[in-house]
């Protein structure tokens, strides 16, 4: 992608509280359209690396860039180009979902008929629209979430940056919460998603940076890191009919790297499932085997994770 | 600057619906002025009954029970009633009829004439000390008359130490009429004093400035708290532009209070503030001098409760110090000097400076120029520390 598709660009940073080092040389782009996760346990530095590139916090070393524009904590002109929504909530209780709009689309510019406009459809995005002149105090803990997110939106930024907005949500909010960052990707903003449950980096995030201890460990997409690491893919075959002839010919498909008898079919080894199946199956058929069902088992992020940093994401 | 309003305007908007602004700013202090007044009488008013028992009836006796005691009674502030004996008086006084008794024994006038000790009793009444003080005050007077009469005619005599009753009022009425050498003139004075109405309404409102004031930069505690603070520091707006929209809260809603309590105790408790322009300056100085104080306050605090406390103590302290509460004219005099450090000492000074008869804007600037630069140099700190609240670390 070129440079005048990139919208996030750090490099260098570093964060010390006394000799403990909060970040530790983090850098990573991300370009327009694209979601970047970072995925790491709590306290890996994912929550001071997004305040040092929001410029909520002063940094002891890096460079930030939006757009192409510096920003840090005196540098105010780029912010407007993030919408950023806080792990907390972040929201006014005593003023209305429509009053809370209204007042952080004014501090980001916003005015009259276009500030109007974007409140009424955030609202309406966030299904708050009946609700507007309700105080949030009175809304349900995945209302207020929903707009908390919603605040993030109303300025129309070029990046968004969500730092675990699903701590603590609903399976049902949660699930909206991801559909709402599939869709803002899909239509071309780039998003910076924080997050220490791996699911939630497989499904939204085209790549991916694993930190831990301020430091970022590896980098890119989920097959990417998977190869890093060596793990293989397992795809599991239960078939009938000839599985002796079925296993040699499976053996011979480019990319199987093993094939093994097993009880009602057969195991398979290989470096990417998803390319070799249509092979795969055929080969299986031409031998006369008769595939009843395959399963294929993919190495995780949390392998990955594992492998690197020698301890579980949710340690 | 648009930032800044829209700031301001939004924790206005907060306060006045929580009503926490209102009820600091408005309502406790003119419900406080209006007890205060109520209860506490003007001194103007003051009015008491003295009785005088005198089983001397002697020429000096004379003087109290016929000179002393109509002029008291000619001032307006006492009624005199003759009473026959001590028991009576007595009790009379203890009914509560008569604030204080002037009791003259027998052989008064006789002892004072051979140079003996002579004694007048007051019979005062426990429950109204200030009759009591005042009719002591009266005696002493008196009696220092009649000491140094005593003594002029004695030195005129040439040294007799038995002065004839006679003689002592003879001499006195002669040198009554002597035009005396040094005339001391009594002149009509400024009074440099607010009335009591006056002195309550600014008294309390001065006091609840600095409570209501704190809510400005106490709110970016409350920002914190609430987990919006990051959000805001997040906008395209700087650090000072969050600080100062805060500031401005705070001055806005001690202007407010300010405001309404000077109307409302003008009109509903006939307080009299004096000239409207010099009391505009001087209630500028005192809302510039609260916000710079409380910001100041607020900021050495974690937590909210944590800056309300802190804001409690110097609030009351400086009030208390700077005579809100207490009148400081008989207080010593390092008390009044350590006084001069509040805003509060300096706003009931200015006001006094107005409520003189010739006070003009002009004598008020001083006390505006130092509450302004109270204001400046705590506000100065006060924000300075708000910014660092406001910038992660």
């Amino acid at each position: 992608m070129g440079e005048m598709a990139r919208v996030l660009e750090c490099s260098g940073l570093h964060k010390s509280y006394g000799e403990r080092k909060a970040v530790d040389g983090v850098g990573f782009h991300i370009d327009l359209g694209e979601t970047y996760g970072l995925l790491g346990p709590n306290g890996a530095g994912k929550t001071t690396t997004i305040s040092m590139i929001c410029g909520l916090l002063t940094r002891d070393a890096g460079e930030v860039t939006v757009a192409g524009e510096p920003i840090d904590v005196g540098q105010i002109h780029a912010k407007q180009w993030i919408g950023y929504v806080p792990q907390d909530l972040a929201i006014y209780p005593d003023l209305t979902a429509e009053e809370n709009l209204m007042f952080f689309g004014r501090l980001y510019g916003l005015s009259g008929k276009a500030l109007k406009s974007r409140a009424e459809a955030v609202l309406e995005v966030t299904g708050l629209i009946d609700r507007r002149g309700d105080k949030t105090e009175e809304y349900s803990g995945g209302m207020k979430r929903r707009l908390n997110i919603g605040i993030g939106l109303l300025h129309e930024p070029r990046l968004l940056m969500l730092d675990e907005p699903t701590v603590g949500v609903d399976p049902q909010s949660r699930n909206a919460i991801l559909d709402s960052v599939e869709r803002l990707s899909g239509e071309g903003m780039a998003v910076l998603y924080t997050t220490h449950y791996m699911e939630e980096a497989e499904r939204l995030c085209n790549r991916v940076g694993i930190i831990d201890q301020g430091k970022i460990m590896a980098e890119g997409t989920r097959r990417e890191l998977v190869e890093l690491i060596g793990e293989r893919d397992r795809v599991r075959v239960v078939a009938e009919g000839n599985l002796d002839a079925a296993v040699s010919a499976v053996r011979l498909v480019e990319g199987v790297e093993s094939a093994n008898r097993s009880e009602g079919g057969f195991d398979i080894l290989t470096g990417d499932a998803r390319v070799i199946l249509p092979a795969l199956l055929r080969a299986i058929a031409d031998a006369g085997g008769v595939v009843k069902g395959v399963d294929v088992v993919e190495p995780d992020l949390e392998a990955v994770f594992l492998h690197l940093t020698g301890k579980a994401l949710r340690d | 600057m648009r930032s800044v309003f829209t700031i301001a305007a939004k924790d206005l908007r907060q306060r006045i619906r929580d009503r926490s602004a209102i009820i600091m700013g408005v309502i406790a202090p003119f419900a406080l002025a209006a007890v205060f007044s109520l209860l506490l009488p003007s001194d103007q008013s003051f009015h008491t009954d003295y009785g005088v028992v005198d089983l001397d009836n002697g020429v000096v006796s004379s003087i109290l029970t016929s000179q002393v005691l109509p002029g008291v009674a000619e001032a307006g502030f006492a009624d005199i009633t003759e009473i026959e004996n001590r028991a009576a008086a007595a009790e009379q006084v203890e009914n509560g009829d008569l604030g204080a008794v002037f009791f003259i024994p027998e052989g008064f006038s006789e002892a004072i004439s051979s140079g003996s000790d002579a004694t007048i009793t007051i019979i005062g009444n426990v429950d109204s000390a200030l009759s009591t003080q005042i009719a002591e005050a009266i005696a002493s007077g008196y009696a220092e008359e009649i000491n140094a009469v005593s003594l002029s005619v004695a030195a005129a005599l040439g040294g007799f130490t038995t002065v004839q009753p006679g003689a002592i009022a003879d001499l006195s009425s002669r040198a009554a009429t002597f035009e005396p050498s040094i005339l001391v003139e009594e002149s009509a004075a400024d009074s440099k004093q607010m009335s009591d109405k006056t002195f309550y309404s600014a008294s309390m409102a001065i006091m609840f400035l600095f409570f209501t004031a704190q809510f400005g930069i106490l709110s970016l505690l409350s920002e914190r708290r609430l987990g919006t603070l990051p959000r805001l520091v997040a906008a395209p707006i700087g650090p000072w532009t969050i600080v100062i929209g805060k500031a401005l809260t705070g001055f806005v809603l001690g202007a407010v209070a300010m405001l309404v309590l000077i109307l409302a105790s003008t009109l509903l408790l006939g307080a009299e503030w004096g000239n409207p322009i010099g009391v505009g300056l001087l209630a500028l100085g005192g809302v510039i001098s609260a916000t710079g104080v409380s910001a100041m306050a607020a900021t050495m605090a974690k937590t909210e409760e944590q800056a309300s406390g802190w804001n409690a103590v110097l609030a009351m302290s400086l009030a208390i110090l700077g005579g809100t509460f207490f009148s400081l004219d008989r207080a010593p005099e390092f008390v009044s000097k350590l006084s001069l450090v509040t805003p509060h000492a300096w706003f009931l000074r200015g006001l006094d400076e107005l409520a003189a008869t010739s006070g003009t804007v002009v004598d008020a600037l001083p006390a505006v120029g130092v509450m302004v630069a109270i204001g400046v140099v705590t506000g100065g700190i006060g924000l300075l520390r708000a910014r660092g609240l406001v910038v992660g670390k």
